[in-house]
């Protein structure tokens, strides 16, 4: 079998299953039973959420207790994540700083820069953007055009980030910038900088989704000055930095379940008059989740014994993402005569978020691209 | 790394070996003419690999039934033309429900048969696999609202050949015969238990087909040139291939949850299995046959070997539509909405 196609079966542990209940009775108290919640991980947004989820510990519990974290493994942060997600809590604040800027700071930033860091982050008062996309970059990502320049004790930033979500109400931004010419080698000459979104050289707009939100940005940087001490990792080593972080933005429940709460929607309009082709839509949409979840933990388990799953982690992207956007399409087809005005929204909420879903973090064309190349193609 | 035992490692070994030997094309193309491949069959019983999974105590060769679907996944990836899985599934049948073990090549027929208390056994089944190369029928038969599993030798069937789409013995059996006392016994909930390891084979010799027209796709469209350069080159095959390789890696995961499964959790493992494995291949034939072009489309490519019985095995013992239904069925009317619950306990 080709390298990258294994799911090999993987059980979560006591402890993290343990962990579960704890999340679930932390949910039912600290949600709003009548709002409705959206399980699309960049939908919903709250810093009082946000912090009483880092007083429980459950933001960055993987890290290492010196720095605030838990030390807690991969699969007990596996199974806090699936819970925030399936239940639709706003985990939009704190979301990337935990699931991406603590782990590259682990990995590559300076012991100054995790304390400095990570227990403000733990502690969910300090949220991080990400800052890859620009207005002439989407997936070609090593054509960015933002350079910082060396200057006396740092770099001054020129350029612009886009579709950058919750730029507005984040605290900063980890951006891959050029600080050297573009050469023949693409992928050579750029880094990573912690930029301060509060900076008044940093200028944010807005940008209307088409469901008329606005929680992504354009930021523009102008003259913007980058201390030393905030590039992450060594200059000129940023292409790799950023792959790094793929593994684990690709292969995570976020992944999966955006459309859930359509399900959840779904099964509680199926009452006992449903019929079998009803039933069937239902069966087959759980019956790809399941798939997908189990395939998700195997992944979960090979990052918690420190492999690097990159064909596997695109391929649950790719298969979670096409699965997300089945969902509303075929529950739409198959709704009861008379659906509550609480389905519609929901689903009417999915159908304006849907396109998102194979963009993010790779789009599907990439995707097919890493998993080719795992099939030997490329 | 694996996650299969050494014992698992070591079936299968043995068993790619014998299948390598002696299930080639033409051994596939002349039974699909008529010809039972006594070799085949003759090599895997020496081996044991036909009694696999099947308690000792029974005559069988031992180990759990998860063994039993690695045989049957190799089966499908050769396009084993034998009743491994029918033969399997008669026989654990007997075994679960205190039957004295079938002789010979056994089959299990699916069919409208009924008995009387006194052993008067009469009906027939319209596609019994394989009927014409066994030695034994296994088949359940009722009494008013009562099930028995009998077992009976196939000399006593009137039997007219007929095949399924893969070419496979789907044969007309008929019966009106006294079976002896230990020919059959009262068995509460056996058709339930017949469909879910017939659909459980069913996936484990699909999740190895799939698995083996990936590998040939990609093969294929390695050596083929078309436009000065082999067509894996182009991003349209490139992508198509990528949607192939997520369907069939959900399939085998999907396949392997069966064996894994906690008693209780085994008939919603099976039926998630057979409803995502059925739909993917649609999918992945699909692909298989665009990327393989015309030749793909001929008898003479072994590709058609391994798309007509995965189009013939997504419809037996239920097709997905049917198993997405029951899985529907069980997680409607969540009124309280603990949908995620429920999903969550399915490890």
């Amino acid at each position: 079998m080709f390298q990258g196609l294994a799911f090999n079966p993987f059980t979560l542990p006591p402890e993290a299953e343990a962990l579960r209940s704890e999340v679930r009775k932390f949910l039912a108290e600290s949600l709003d039973p009548a709002s409705l919640p959206n399980s699309d991980f960049n939908a919903g947004d709250s810093s009082d959420f946000s912090k009483a989820l880092g007083q429980r510990g459950w933001i960055g519990m993987t890290w290492p207790k010196q720095y605030g974290g838990q030390d807690k493994s991969f699969l007990e942060r596996y199974v806090v994540t699936e819970e925030l997600l399936a239940a639709g809590a706003p985990v939009g604040c704190h979301w990337i700083a935990d699931r991406q800027t603590g782990p590259l700071l682990l990995k590559f930033g300076s012991e100054e820069q995790r304390k400095e860091f990570l227990p403000k982050i733990v502690n969910g008062d300090c949220f991080f953007s990400i800052g890859m996309s620009e207005p002439n970059t989407g997936s070609d990502l090593a054509s960015i055009r933002s350079t910082a320049k060396k200057v006396e004790g740092g770099w001054l930033l020129n350029g612009s980030k886009i579709w950058t979500s919750y730029a507005h109400t984040n605290h900063y931004m980890v951006a891959l910038v050029r600080t050297e010419p573009a050469s023949e080698n693409r992928h050579a000459g750029m880094s990573q900088v912690i930029v301060d979104l509060k900076d008044n050289n940093v200028s944010i707009n807005g940008i209307k989704n088409l469901s008329g939100e606005e929680d992504f940005n354009q930021v523009f940087f102008d003259d913007v000055f980058i201390p030393d001490d905030r590039v992450v990792g060594e200059p000129g080593n940023g292409w790799a930095q950023v792959i790094s972080e793929l593994g684990y933005e690709r292969s995570g429940p976020e992944r999966f379940l955006s459309a859930f709460r359509v399900l959840v929607e779904y099964s509680r309009e199926l009452t006992s008059d449903a019929s079998d082709d009803q039933l069937s839509v239902l069966g087959r949409l759980v019956a790809h989740l399941i798939t997908l979840r189990r395939m998700s933990i195997s992944v979960a388990g090979m990052l918690e014994n420190g492999e690097t799953p990159i064909t596997e982690a695109a391929l649950i992207k790719d298969v979670g993402n096409a699965y997300e956007r089945l969902v509303p399409e075929v529950v739409r087809l198959s709704q009861t005569r008379n659906p509550s005005a609480r389905f519609l929204e929901t689903l009417n909420q999915c159908v304006l978020h849907a396109p998102s879903f194979t963009l993010r973090g790779g789009t599907r064309e990439i995707l097919k691209g890493v998993i080719a190349r795992g099939l030997g193609l490329r | 790394m694996s996650y299969l035992s050494e014992h698992q490692l070591l079936i299968q070994d043995t068993l790619n070996r014998v299948l390598g030997d002696l299930c080639p094309k033409q051994i596939v193309d002349s039974a699909e003419r008529g010809e039972f491949p006594s070799a085949l069959w003759g090599a895997l019983s020496e081996t044991g690999l036909t009694l696999t999974g099947l308690p000792e105590e029974h005559g069988g060769s031992g180990g759990d039934p998860s063994d039993a679907m690695l045989v049957m996944k190799g089966a499908g990836k050769f396009s084993a033309p034998i009743p491994i899985a029918e033969n399997f599934l008669g026989r654990m049948l007997c075994s679960e429900f205190g039957l004295s073990a079938p002789k010979g090549i056994t089959t299990f027929s699916d069919g409208s048969f009924s008995i009387s208390p006194d052993g008067m056994l009469s009906g027939s089944s319209s596609e019994t696999a394989f009927g014409r190369w066994s030695d034994s029928v296994v088949l359940i038969a009722r009494h008013g609202d009562e099930s028995y599993l009998c077992s009976c030798p196939c000399e006593a069937f009137e039997i007219n050949e007929k095949n399924n789409i893969a070419g496979e013995p789907r044969d007309e059996i008929s019966i009106k015969k006294k079976l002896l006392d230990d020919q059959f016994i009262l068995a509460e909930g056996v058709s339930r238990r017949a469909r879910l390891l017939g659909a459980a084979s069913r996936v484990a010799q699909m999740s190895g087909a799939l698995e083996s027209i990936l590998e040939m796709s990609v093969s294929y469209s390695i050596e083929r040139t078309q436009f000065g350069k082999p067509i894996s080159k182009f991003q349209a095959i490139q992508q198509q291939l990528a949607t192939m390789a997520g369907e069939v890696a959900a399939s085998i995961r999907a396949a392997q949850s069966i064996h894994l499964s906690r008693e209780l959790m085994i008939e919603l493992d099976v039926a998630i299995a057979k409803a995502r494995v059925g739909e993917a291949v649609g999918i992945c034939t699909d692909i298989a046959h665009q990327v393989h072009g015309a030749m793909g489309y001929t008898l003479e490519h072994s590709l058609n070997h391994r798309t007509r019985r995965l189009w013939a095995w997504r419809d037996e013992f239920g097709s997905e539509k049917d198993w997405q239904t029951e899985i529907g069925r069980f997680f409607s009317g969540n009124a309280s909405g603990n949908l995620w619950d429920q999903i969550t306990l399915l490890a």
